[in-house]
């Protein structure tokens, strides 16, 4: 009987197979047949309405939790939008970034099948948006809710078009799945670097891929501002699907194009292997650590881990720092990414704000101190004549977006339109850390007041240096003396969307410096420190700017002599007590044997 | 009782190279997810299974003539255990806490492996064996000891003191006591008697039975009850309060506390410790109402000094909301984690 069962069971498999393998011919004589496809995509067929079940069911869904952003009839104004950038989608019109799809169709979807690959809306929700509010919803809602939700928003909010209708709508799908990588070798990636400057890759996401091309004039399908990715964040494109090295993700991207945006599909004239040259090229200028590894990725925020203590390494025998940022001591120092958020404490709050990192280094020896800054920022931006306040004033003149204006005042519409002011970079340290009781620190928003103020060095593109105490939130800064004079900049310089600063300032004592005014830097403590950055082109200045959390900086000590005299001593203790056990066991048994 | 044990061998031997993939990277941590909240039960339920499944494969393997010594079952127990909870268990846990569960767990393991004195022998046997050294191969063994121990805790020593830069520990309360009052736009609010002024049942009074019988449902999604929709048209009182409270939500406050008011909104990566999770249990679901009325208008500096004041981005909203603004905010809150406020009794 089981036999009989099995059999059965085999023959219809067979015969499955045969059907799938049968359809698979004809599909490829078609194939053959439309010579007009280009190159790794194939025909599909539009998938089936969902069931009003699923439809009714989604309704539910978006209106608990979409609506608030993406609206009630879908169009990307819900109450949050204003203050959005980039703004939510508006599906009105059915266009859709990440797809499989060629360009311009319809995106993946079928109620029926949450399967990767093979499913975009789905995988767009599953995962999310980096670099954008749309988080993953993953672990949120179950798999099933995820179909509804898309079930309603495919059939009742996209209402210029119908994912059914097959005399207006067709899907000509990448196959993704059968392409098979070429291997990232350094052929690829030179073949690779080669083809972005011939196929204009570069004019919008600039020499060194860091989205600074023609980052100014871009504009959505809906005329909100838009800007070129920068290659060196793979965390942050839209369609990395919380894998961001996965090079499949800036193939298919790069093949399908971003509907709705000025990024076209290359499906057309380029042939499959060029594709993944590009594709790999792009993938190795991501952000990675200094033996060629990815970043490790948080999986709470779906950005690089952040470690929170910036250690500075010492220049011994009295050299100088030195002031080349290509210099082997640079070189060889370890970098620490800081993470940067909007200041959205205190008025005016800061909500896109367009440095999201930066990536620090550090070098002391006996007299000073030096902090290389590095960041991406598409644009250069340096005020033209005098800014309307002093350097010391922080209350100053900016507003805030408004959270409700409509489309025209939004801020994604604003972007790139504001008064350009100076790109800046500043730290922020604790004065007399030593004397607080740890962990109190002074506030990390320019310090709390007389009693905890903070010592704060900011640097502007106009080439100023300046040192200041911070004495509260809402306190204009005070000057310090002398401290800009035994201070420094090393070097400055804007290239390809990347600032590299470096300051060096004194490490502090007390017959030059202030102990009331000026952080002294310690061997071996950690020194309580905050970092803010404005973008010049976002409009930032005073109060809106990006923050880091506290960070600790931590001068490195050269090994002790002890370090490599008691592990010799532990050591040879451990033979000692490893020879009395061995003895008294001994001992014990011969006892034993004798009794 | 042969076929429960073989089941309980086959969970066994499924935990281990469940582990050793999440080890070596193949099977994702997350691959079960730990649900917020229950993540204790969870992980105690996790491991009894596998100690049953263990005390079966240990069964199975006796059955069929492998013997697995007593001293290796406990020795590669202990390692399973602080496998699981370095690789298992996801968001990871810090060494210091791991460590103090892996020292109770080995206290545990020698509970059990001396729990009488037949038992406790059979235990020490492979060390007395080695420490005997009756066999060449046992005395190489001991040879090796011999020297490795020195080696070993000598570089250990080494390295704990080379100077290294970790970041200090700092215990922060994560609900500070509140004060008896607070003042906002002017007005003094008692925390013990205040009351949301928009929890209100259609007659326009305070009732929280009301209010609770329209939140969302608990349990995966959290959403809406079917005919309590805050966007329908004819909404009114206590479900126009929470639309108008999410909107606010959405222009302010889902900058940091996420879409899902889970704490990873946009900024969240910058910022340490990360904002709160608002659909855990153990953020506003343990809370009054009017503790979060004070912590939304006072923000990180109206903090005591044991909620580190200086590290909260937290903004006192009384700066950007007027009072009616932050109660429905607060409204919100509730409503879309589908926690009841606690009361003050």
């Amino acid at each position: 009987m089981k036999n009989l069962l099995g059999l059965k069971a085999g023959v219809v498999l067979t015969t499955a197979f045969g059907i799938i393998l049968a359809s698979g011919i004809t599909a490829g004589l078609a194939f053959a047949a439309d010579a007009a496809l280009p190159a790794g995509f194939k025909k599909g067929d539009l998938s089936p309405e969902p069931s009003a079940d699923m439809i009714e069911a989604g309704k539910r869904v978006y209106f608990t939790k979409c609506v608030w952003c993406h609206g009630v009839d879908g169009a990307g104004d819900g109450p949050g939008a204003d203050r959005l950038w980039p703004r939510p989608r508006n599906f009105n019109q059915g266009t859709f970034k990440i797809r499989h799809t060629a360009s311009g169709e319809l995106p993946l979807f079928d109620a029926k099948k949450p399967v990767a690959g093979q499913n975009d809306l789905f995988e767009t929700v599953t995962h999310g948006l980096p670099g954008s509010a749309m988080p993953s919803w993953e672990g949120i809602l179950t798999e099933e809710q995820r179909l509804q939700v898309l079930s309603f928003v495919t059939t009742q909010l996209v209402k210029d078009r119908k994912f059914t209708d097959k005399q207006s709508e067709s899907q000509t799908i990448l196959q993704l799945g059968d392409l098979k990588p070429i291997p990232a070798t350094e052929e690829s990636l030179k073949k690779g670097a080669e083809l972005i400057v011939e196929k204009k890759c570069v004019e919008c996401h600039g020499a060194d891929g860091r989205g600074d091309g023609n980052a100014f004039n871009l504009k959505d399908d809906w005329g909100f501002s838009i800007q070129p990715a920068n290659w060196h964040k793979c965390w942050n494109f839209r369609g990395s699907r919380q894998d961001p090295y996965n090079v499949k993700n800036i193939f298919r991207t790069f093949s399908t194009g971003v509907n709705g945006t000025p990024m076209p599909s290359f499906a057309d004239n380029t042939t499959v292997e060029e594709r993944w040259h590009i594709a790999n090229f792009v993938n190795s200028l991501c952000e990675r650590e200094a033996d060629g590894t990815p970043l490790s990725i948080d999986q709470l925020t779906d950005k690089p881990k952040v470690n929170f203590v910036l250690s500075s390494g010492v220049v011994l025998e009295g050299g100088e720092i030195p002031a080349d940022p290509e210099h082997e001591l640079w070189q060889k120092r370890a970098r620490r990414i800081i993470a940067m958020g909007g200041q959205i404490t205190h008025k005016p709050r800061n909500f896109v704000n367009r440095i999201d990192d930066i990536w620090m280094k550090s070098l002391y020896n006996d007299k000073h101190i030096a902090f290389m800054f590095q960041w991406d920022d598409r644009t250069k931006s340096v005020a033209e004549g005098k800014l309307p306040w002093g350097p010391t004033q922080v209350n100053i003149d900016v507003k805030e977006q408004d959270p409700k204006t409509g489309e025209e005042g939004s801020i994604a519409f604003r972007q790139n339109n504001y008064t350009v002011y100076n790109d800046a970079v500043a730290m922020e340290t604790a004065v007399k850390w030593k004397d607080l009781p740890a962990p109190i620190k002074p506030r990390y928003l320019f310090g709390s007041n007389e009693q905890f103020p903070v010592d704060i060095m900011k640097w502007e593109a106009d080439g100023s240096l300046r040192a200041f105490k911070g004495t509260g939130w809402d306190k204009d800064f005070e000057q310090r003396d002398n401290y800009e004079e035994s201070s420094k900049l090393l070097f400055s310089e804007w290239k390809n969307g990347r600032w590299t600063v470096i300051i060096q300032r004194p490490l502090g004592n007390k017959k030059d410096q202030d102990y009331d005014e000026d952080t002294f830097f310690e061997m071996g403590q950690y020194i309580p420190t905050v970092f803010f950055a404005w973008d010049g082109h976002n409009g930032d200045a005073g109060r809106k700017m990006a923050v880091s959390a506290f960070y600790y900086t931590f001068l490195e000590p050269p090994t002790p002599r002890e370090a490599y005299i008691y592990p010799i001593v532990i050591a040879f203790g451990v033979v000692l007590l490893e020879g009395w056990v061995l003895t008294r066991r001994s001992n014990k048994r011969k006892g034993k044997t004798t009794l | 009782m042969k076929a429960l044990m073989l089941v309980a061998a086959l969970i066994g031997a499924a935990g281990i190279v469940l582990l050793a993939g999440m080890v070596v990277g193949i099977v994702p941590s997350n691959t079960v997810r730990l649900i917020e909240g229950y993540m204790p039960v969870q992980v105690i339920a996790e491991l009894t299974l596998f100690v049953a499944g263990f005390t079966g494969l240990s069964y199975m393997m006796a059955a069929m003539g492998m013997v697995f010594p007593r001293f290796w079952q406990g020795i590669l127990f202990w390692a399973f255990i602080l496998l699981y909870l370095k690789f298992r268990i996801y968001p990871p846990i810090p060494f210091s806490v791991r460590a103090m569960y892996g020292t109770v767990s080995l206290v545990a393991i020698f509970m059990w492996v001396s729990a009488n004195e037949e038992d406790w022998n059979k235990f020490k046997q492979p060390i007395m064996n080695v420490l005997d050294a009756k066999t060449g191969g046992k005395r190489l063994l001991r040879y090796a000891y011999l020297v490795i121990l020195p080696i070993l805790i000598g570089g250990f020593s080494y390295n704990s003191m080379v100077p290294k830069s970790e970041e200090p520990i700092e215990l922060r309360t994560v609900h500070p006591a509140p004060p008896a009052s607070t003042k906002v736009h002017g007005k003094t609010y008692t925390l013990q008697t205040s009351q949301n002024p928009y929890r209100t049942n259609l007659e326009g009074k305070y009732d929280q039975d009301y209010s609770n019988a329209m939140t969302v449902e608990q349990g995966m999604g959290r959403l809406m009850k079917p005919n309590a929709n805050p966007w329908d048209k004819d909404a009114q009182g206590y479900l126009k309060y929470v639309r108008e409270g999410g909107e606010i939500f959405y222009q302010n406050c889902h900058f940091c506390h996420g879409d899902n008011l889970n704490g990873r909104g946009l900024h969240a990566f910058a910022f340490n410790p990360i904002p709160a999770n608002f659909t855990d249990p153990g953020t506003i679901a343990q809370l009054q109402e009017t503790f979060i009325f004070w912590r939304v208008s006072k923000g990180g500096i109206g903090l005591p000094n044991e909620g580190f004041p200086w590290a909260s981005v937290m903004p006192p909203w009384e700066q950007h909301l007027t009072v009616d603004e932050i109660w429905k905010v607060v409204l919100f809150e509730y409503w879309h984690t589908g926690y009841y406020p606690r009361t003050w009794d």
